[in-house]
């Protein structure tokens, strides 16, 4: 309280600049082109006529609040919760979030290629992301099934990162962190775009996290005294980034790799073996090509390679697992974009060979391999989507995508939206879409270890979704949203074991899973800078079959996010609170609620091209756990308590 | 919880009611809008005593436009008018484009034709694609760019002393 009382008279003690907005008008050109804007005071995008419910976090946000991954970014958003296990993120959207299910029920785009890699359809979000986001210019948060135009796995939705670009820069920019449990970041991005039309940027970053000891209760015996694992839950991470464009022509190269320690004696392996790790590499490669054609077309074309490598270190008593895979790729698509008349129309289409996947489960020392696959696969789909404007302030958005894949067949899956503007400042969104999930290679082929067997037969899980959303502008930049929807899950891919011989197989699930929910946000944004988001969610998600609430899915989830200079422009406070429910962990026992509470102080350019920012997270040293997979003896993994972050952003 | 939440609210609007110091972006932009119109020389005068500036799509401005309201040039005061949607814009002698319209720029420049119309775009590329003046930003402060050909087709005459301050944008060849 203290700290906001102080946050409050900062606010009021701000000193007026030496133009008042009266005068701009008598200003000549050349004097107003010196003037230093505050841009915050808009949204981005009108999200108005977007056929989904859409939330939008710029890179002013990502600085304000001090967000150092993508799922910190995430968290942040309406409907969305993490889990972390000390391994990877996963991110839950709108109650539903599998164990095990490593982010393969939300498509990740960057820049428009998809980041899910083909082996286990993947996303990361965590500190594997191959992208700093640093980089990051902002990120489209796009709620609903866009089966319709993007394909399988955007099942609740798309996740759009819109990268920063050569001019952004238009120089050089080093930054540093210094962070709690002996945390270090350092980055350097040189961006240019030249005369002759030519725009490029370079970047690399690294990262390193010693981490903190982490004391298991569950490990707690005379042979691991204390049931301490010591220095185990490092994070490493390198990653470069590289893109050029000039004409239409837009050329993106990236590498990263992260080493992670695994403190939690994971899959039954020996507790506090500094052996125990993982590790993911990522590449891509990706060429686009943009063309505005006559007045009314415009068409792009993108051919794409990706690569994904993956390893983990498991020592058992007897033994040391080593468990592998490799996925590469490379695809190509199109998409042409008219209006014609009344209509806005989209067509597209994309071809994707899978030209290796392969997974090697192996123990090293007696050598015993378990599991050797080599695989390839390839997919192809194509859509349409047509908007029209059926009478003043109603539109109709129509889409329907066809997918095949020569693993698992065939999906079609439609999408309708009416969109109704009643009054100039209210809009009024009736959405139906379905979407559907592919089973990913390791579901079809393996389940854990050598006491599975493969599953061919698997159907794509789908889920349908109904959605009302009521969006009211009180003024450009103060809206109001209203969502209520409802998901249902049929032929949901889960373990199970086969009855005739005991293996464990993946299988489609009967029945439906049901996800009602209620959401309400307010977001404004104010003159002089100051940004306020603020949201509710309400979400029931059962087994139809038992009536029960799955696990790891909070009710109740509340944020707020405000963000307001504090002394003119030289010192920004970003204050997030995130409320999460209690959720039912794998074994039945819940974890508490928690309410979270990051600050992120943020000076303006004090030195001439110089920033720094000091941030806070989990400021009352919150202690809560969060559920986690089966792999885990532990049933829900504490998190991080208080600490903090130092950084500064130097640019010339 | 709430309970708690509750409690934090009136502190957290209240810090959020105070305003900042520098002039917003869209104050500056109206600023320069009105420095637009007077280097800009229309082929007739409309015979109306005021000049329509018709904000097309969503509005960015808020209270921006208060800033150049009293303003006139050549005795003509400003009109404001909101349009949702690009229609009748050749009754506008201004049309501020704003980004939410990137999807329908190429029909709203085609439907102007030879119009005498000065448009400004708000978005990325916008000149390029055929509007007259285009803002952008670089490091915080508003820029524009200017694409003579546009105006060659709109018949407006744009003054040197504005064009030496812009970017030019040669894209769009003559029709």
């Amino acid at each position: 309280m203290v700290l906001l009382l102080a946050f409050a008279s900062g606010a009021a003690a701000e000193a007026s600049s030496g133009i008042e907005p009266e005068d701009l008008a008598r200003l000549p050109i050349e004097e107003l082109m010196n003037i230093e804007v505050s841009t915050a005071s808009r949204f981005t995008q009108k999200t108005s006529e977007a056929p989904s419910a859409t939330s939008i976090i710029t890179a002013a946000d990502i600085k304000a609040y001090g967000y150092r991954t993508l799922a910190d970014v995430l968290r942040s958003v309406r409907g969305f919760y993490t889990s972390y296990d000390r391994n990877y993120e996963y991110l839950g959207v709108r109650g539903f979030n599998r164990p095990g299910d490593y982010l393969s029920r939300i498509l990740l785009l960057v820049d428009g290629y998809r980041v899910n890699e083909t082996f286990y359809d993947a996303a990361a979000i965590g500190t594997d992301f191959f992208l700093d986001v640093d980089l990051i210019d902002r990120v489209e948060i796009v709620r609903g099934p866009g089966s319709s135009v993007y394909g399988s796995n955007a099942f609740f939705g798309v996740i759009n990162v819109i990268t920063k670009r050569g001019k952004d820069y238009d120089g050089v920019e080093a930054s540093g962190e210094l962070a709690g449990f002996g945390t270090d970041k350092e980055r350097l991005t040189i961006g240019r775009q030249q005369k002759n039309g030519l725009e490029w940027m370079v970047s690399g970053t690294r990262y390193d996290r010693k981490g903190p000891n982490l004391y298991y209760p569950q490990f707690d015996s005379p042979a691991n005294p204390h049931g301490i694992a010591q220095g185990l839950d490092y994070d490493r991470n390198h990653s470069v980034y590289g893109k050029a464009s000039y004409g239409g022509f837009t050329l993106v190269g990236a590498y990263s790799d992260r080493i992670k320690g695994i403190p939690t004696a994971s899959y039954g392996t020996v507790f506090n073996d500094p052996r125990s790790l993982t590790t993911e590499s990522q590449t891509m490669l990706d060429l686009k090509y943009y063309r505005a054609m006559g007045e009314n077309l415009d068409v792009s074309t993108h051919a794409y390679y990706g690569g994904y490598f993956y390893h983990g270190i498991y020592p058992y008593t007897q033994s040391v697992n080593k468990d592998q895979s490799w996925a590469q790729w490379w695809g190509m698509d199109f998409k042409a974009a008219g209006h014609y008349g009344r209509h806005r129309l989209v067509l597209g289409g994309e071809y994707q060979d899978n030209f290796r996947q392969q997974l090697n489960n192996s123990d090293l020392a007696p050598w015993v391999v378990y599991t050797d696959i080599r695989r390839n696969s390839f997919r192809y789909g194509f859509y349409a989507q047509d908007e029209i404007g059926l009478v003043h302030g109603l539109l109709l958005n129509a889409g329907l995508r066809f997918d095949h894949y020569s693993t698992s067949g065939d999906a079609l899956n439609p999408r309708l939206g009416l969109i109704w503007n009643p009054w100039e400042n209210t809009a009024l969104k009736l959405l139906y879409g379905t979407a559907f999930r592919a089973p990913n290679l390791y579901e079809l082929n393996t389940a854990v270890g050598s006491a599975g067997k493969p599953s061919p037969g698997l159907k794509p899980e789908k889920i349908t979704s109904y959605e009302f959303i009521v969006e009211h502008y009180f003024q450009p930049d103060f809206r109001l949203t209203l969502d209520l929807y409802r998901n249902e899950i049929g032929s949901l891919i889960d373990l199970s074991t086969d009855p005739a011989d005991g293996k464990q197989i993946f299988i489609n699930r009967r029945g439906l899973v049901e996800t009602e929910g209620a959401e309400l946000e307010l977001e404004r944004q104010w003159r002089g800078g100051g940004r306020l988001r603020a949201s509710y969610a309400w979400q029931n998600t059962r087994d139809e079959g038992s009536g029960k609430l799955l696990s790891n899915s909070p009710v109740h989830m509340a944020k707020l996010n405000l963000s307001q200079p504090v002394w003119e422009e030289k010192l920004r406070a970003g204050l997030e609170l995130q409320y999460t429910d209690s959720r039912k962990t794998l074994k039945g026992e819940t974890t508490g609620g928690y309410l979270l509470t990051n600050l992120t102080l943020l000076s303006g350019q004090l030195v001439p091209g110089l920033e720094i920012s000091a941030s806070l997270y989990n400021l009352f040293d919150r202690h809560y756990a969060l559920p986690v997979g089966e792999e885990l003896v532990q049933d829900a993994i504490i998190q991080d308590g208080r600490s903090f972050r130092i950084k500064w952003v130097y640019r010339f | 919880m709430f309970r708690k939440l509750a409690r934090f609210l009136p502190f957290i609007l209240a810090v959020a009611q105070a305003e900042g110091a520098s002039p917003s972006e869209y104050e500056v932009k109206a600023a320069f809008i009105h420095n637009f119109a007077k280097f800009v020389q229309w082929p007739m005068s409309s015979g109306s005593n005021t000049l329509r500036l018709c904000i097309v799509g969503d509005n960015p401005f808020a209270n921006a436009l208060e800033v150049i309201r009293d303003q006139a040039i050549d005795g003509k005061h400003w009109e404001f008018q909101f349009l949702r949607t690009p229609q009748n814009l050749d009754r506008c002698q201004v049309a501020f484009i704003s980004v939410s319209e990137t999807g329908k720029l190429n029909a709203i420049v085609e439907s102007l034709g030879g119009k005498p119309v000065l448009t400004i775009g708000d978005g990325e590329g916008f000149a390029e694609r055929g509007l007259i003046i285009n803002f952008y930003l670089e490091n915080q402060k508003v820029r524009f760019e200017i694409n003579p050909n546009a105006a060659r087709r709109a018949g407006l005459a744009i003054s040197s002393q504005l064009l030496k301050l812009a970017r030019i944008v040669t894209v769009g060849e003559e029709r």
